[in-house]
């Protein structure tokens, strides 16, 4: 480690050991603690609001003290450092017990606010970064659309110009934290007579703008992370716009660049807490599992998944402090994270049996349901299995690509997305 | 992946180049009939100083750890390296270094280190077990030291080591001994192998002498040691081969036309390779990841060990079945390599017990 990534660290543990504790390791014993197993925020309503109120203080803390955007430039409130200073910090932070900021960060720091930075106006970028990366605001990312989900090129909500003003008509759907964000990142069809990647244009959108109307979209687990926001004549000052008219999708690429960089698949939570060897075993010891042969063989089937994903995440983290850029090949995190808790929460209700589809009050077991419930949408979400593997064989292996798939046509002469007429 | 190691890719460089001269096709399948070439094997030792790159400085080797010697397993699993290498440098190296034996490390190792013995470990008997407890090979003291009587299945390179270590049970418990292949009583014959590639004996031995590596009765324990490393440094072979066979299947994807155009423009290949992608990464980085855990001496390394074995295991079996049939019927002929791989992937599988014993080793290993 060079002196002064050494120091930064020294700064970063003596920050951290100022506002907050240190986390410690409880030991784990049955029956206690938490009972829950969500991958989706299961809390209520109230308690999502005092978590949100302190991850926003948090995230001010970090501002005020220097690591709140510790690779971002200094003239829009960045330190300058670089992201290996970033992974060094997050690494120091993790061991100390301080508020979930995921929901400012992932979307809006980690993907939006470099947005922002490559393709945003002047006084786009001195009014939001700094307000971004203070905790102030939270942005968030409208871009699937019900005609346009793995095709995403194919979007059709419409940006007119008029003035100096766009207005936006159409619709977005499974927009995460849209009712929790003061601006939105939404890619509008500009030119319906340009190929179907050349007429896209992108835009911040101020989500509480007249004509912007948000509906909380109910997922199969019952509860409802993500929404439908509707865009009604919403005008959208020109020097709102991000890139150049017509460049968005290269625009949306810096995005989704982005959101590789954040190392794919590592979460923590109940769900990662839950997932531990120990945790599983004592799951199994609880249900009088723990000798049955085919279930011990199944569970040796999953830990090895589990722990040699998380042997390819530590690899790729260690490779990016040591200066490398992360390839598509991440894309195989992803892939994997879905399919080991997928594989995981069905192993689960097998130790279980009937105690996962009814509650018997008993600790520990009817959790499971939450995260049973959630596993079809780690296989969706952030672009499907399908639209990953293609990605793995085109862009790793060299794999052809499909023919027939029109990308120079002009838009309004292709065949919508969407349902097909019956 | 690299971890930033430039050094891993330059020795990953040199030994390709070398296998892709010395162990091409024709090679293995020259190798595959009339055993490995000894040439190859004299360079190895000669030019790269292979066989002593892991091993202590003290007894001939060049001092690198298991990170480095795993790249070069990668190698010559992708290759399908018909070579004593396996058995000599790492289950009969592995096990000297394992038995805390000065004496013997002293007297066997720089020879291994060298090029200039071949060796291997006899463990398993006719099950192909490895638990210490089922072994029933016998050793008795004599007046200048141990007899061995019994019998040995499944050795690598059985027939070739001029050194062979052996499990037996000893009064006091299970022990490692050493017996060199000309002595009185010592027989081998050489197995059918599924794998050609990598032969294998049965032995027998009938009051032979041999030489206590050890402590009497502290076997079962060197052997769980020498299994970790053997998990890893197999699991390096079969993440080698599978990447090998994902190659393949993509270079074909690309190449073979039909409803006149590539195979590879079809999402069911498309994603055929893609899952082989996604294990082969996933087998990489748990063997590379053991192998850096084994020299960090870490906790976690019998886990990980066991962890890349299982990974490996899978990954080279589904991507040795897949370019099969990527490959369609080319890939079921004797002249195309396909088989060979699937060979190798097999005989790999269940060389240390397989799924049946794998997966409660790693349980083990978590206290589970």
């Amino acid at each position: 480690m060079p002196d002064d990534v050494r120091e930064f660290a020294r700064q970063a543990r003596e920050f951290l050991d100022a506002h907050a504790t240190r986390a410690e390791q409880a030991e784990f014993r049955w029956g206690q603690g938490e009972d829950t197993v969500a991958y989706f925020n299961a809390d209520p309503p109230d308690v999502k609001d005092v978590k949100l109120q302190a991850a926003k203080d948090w995230q001010r803390t970090r501002y005020e003290n220097g690591f709140g955007w510790i690779s971002g430039p200094p003239e829009y409130g960045g330190q300058g450092l670089t992201p290996v200073h970033e992974l060094i910090y997050n690494s120091i932070e993790s061991e100390y017990d301080v508020p979930d900021t995921g929901t400012l960060s992932v979307i809006g720091l980690g993907m939006i606010g470099p947005t922002i930075l490559a393709h945003g106006q002047q006084a786009i970028k001195d009014r939001y970064l700094p307000a971004l990366y203070r905790g102030d605001i939270i942005a968030c990312q409208l871009f699937s659309e019900p005609g346009a989900g793995s095709d995403l090129a194919g979007l059709q909500t419409r940006a007119v110009l008029d003035g100096k003003y766009w207005v936006l008509d159409g619709q977005k759907v499974w927009t995460s934290i849209a009712r929790q964000s003061q601006i939105g990142m939404a890619l509008c069809r500009t030119d319906l007579n340009a190929p179907k990647h050349k007429g896209i244009t992108a835009f911040l959108v101020d989500m509480t703008a007249p004509g912007v109307d948000v509906r909380p979209l109910r997922q199969m687990t019952g509860g409802s992370d993500f929404n439908e926001v509707f865009l009604s004549s919403v005008r959208v000052p020109d020097d709102h716009r991000l890139g150049e008219v017509n460049a968005g999708w290269r625009v949306a690429l810096t995005t989704l660049m982005n959101e590789r960089a954040t190392v794919g698949g590592e979460r923590g939570g109940t769900v990662a807490e839950a997932l531990g060897p120990e945790r599983l075993a004592a799951l199994m010891r609880a249900t009088g599992t723990l000798d049955d042969g085919a279930l011990r063989r199944d569970l040796s089937d999953l830990l090895a998944d589990l722990l040699a994903a998380g042997h390819l995440n530590r690899r790729a983290a260690r490779a990016m402090r040591a200066g490398m850029t992360p390839g598509p090949e991440r894309s195989v995190a992803k892939l994997m994270h879905a399919q080991n808790l997928t594989q995981a929460a069905h192993f689960v209700s097998r130790v279980l049996g009937p105690r996962i589809i009814a509650d018997t009050g008993e600790w520990g077991t009817y959790a499971w349901a939450e995260l049973l419930l959630a596993t079809p949408a780690l296989r969706i979400l952030g672009g499907t299995e399908e639209v990953i593997k293609n990605i793995l064989a085109e862009r790793v292996l060299k794999l052809p690509k499909e023919p027939g798939i029109d990308s120079t046509s002009p838009f309004r002469e292709l065949p919508r997305s969407g349902k097909a007429a019956s | 992946m690299n971890d930033g190691r430039e050094e891993l890719d330059d020795l990953r460089e040199a030994v390709r180049e070398f296998l892709a001269a010395k162990s091409p096709e024709t090679a293995v399948r020259a190798a595959m009939e009339t055993g490995h070439d000894p040439a190859v094997w004299d360079q190895m030792a000669r030019q790269l100083q292979l066989p002593g790159l892991a091993l202590p400085a003290d007894y001939g080797g060049d001092g690198f750890g298991l990170t480095e010697l795993e790249v070069v397993l990668e190698e010559m699993g992708a290759a399908l390296l018909c070579s004593p290498f396996f058995g000599t440098v790492v289950l009969a190296a592995q096990a000297l270094l394992a038995a805390n034996d000065k004496a013997a490390c002293e007297r066997y190792l720089p020879g291994i280190a060298a090029g200039e013995t071949i060796a291997t470990l006899a463990v398993a008997e006719s099950s192909g077990s490895w638990e210490p407890a089922g072994i029933a090979t016998r050793a008795e003291r004599t007046a200048d030291g141990w007899a061995l009587t019994g019998k040995k299945s499944f050795v690598i390179d059985g027939s070739i080591a001029g050194l062979v270590l052996v499990a037996a049970e000893a009064p006091a418990g299970p022990a490692l001994f050493a017996v060199r292949s000309g002595a009185p009583g010592f027989r081998h014959e050489p197995m059918a192998a599924l794998d050609p590639t990598r032969p294998m004996a049965a032995l027998t031995f009938d009051q032979v002498p041999g030489e206590l590596i050890g402590a009497e009765g502290e076997g079962g324990q060197l052997l769980n040691q020498v299994l970790d490393i053997a998990c890893v440094a197999l699991a390096a072979e079969q993440a080698g081969g599978a990447r090998r066979c994902l190659d393949m299947s993509a270079e074909y994807a690309r190449t073979r036309f039909q409803f006149g155009r590539a195979i590879g423009t079809f999402q069911a290949i498309k994603h055929k390779c893609a899952d082989m992608l996604a294990r082969v990464e996933l087998a990489e980085a748990a063997a590379r990841e053991a192998a850096r855990l084994a020299d960090e001496a870490a906790a976690e390394f019998p886990v990980a060990a066991a962890t890349a074995h299982i990974c490996s295991s899978r990954a080279y079996m589904f991507a040795a079945a897949e370019n099969i049939q990527v490959h369609g019927g080319i890939g079921f002929t004797w002249e195309h390599p396909a088989h060979l791989y699937f060979r190798r992937a097999k005989s790999s599988e269940l060389l240390l017990g397989g799924p049946a014993v794998y997966h409660e080793r790693l349980l083990a290993r978590l206290g589970i």
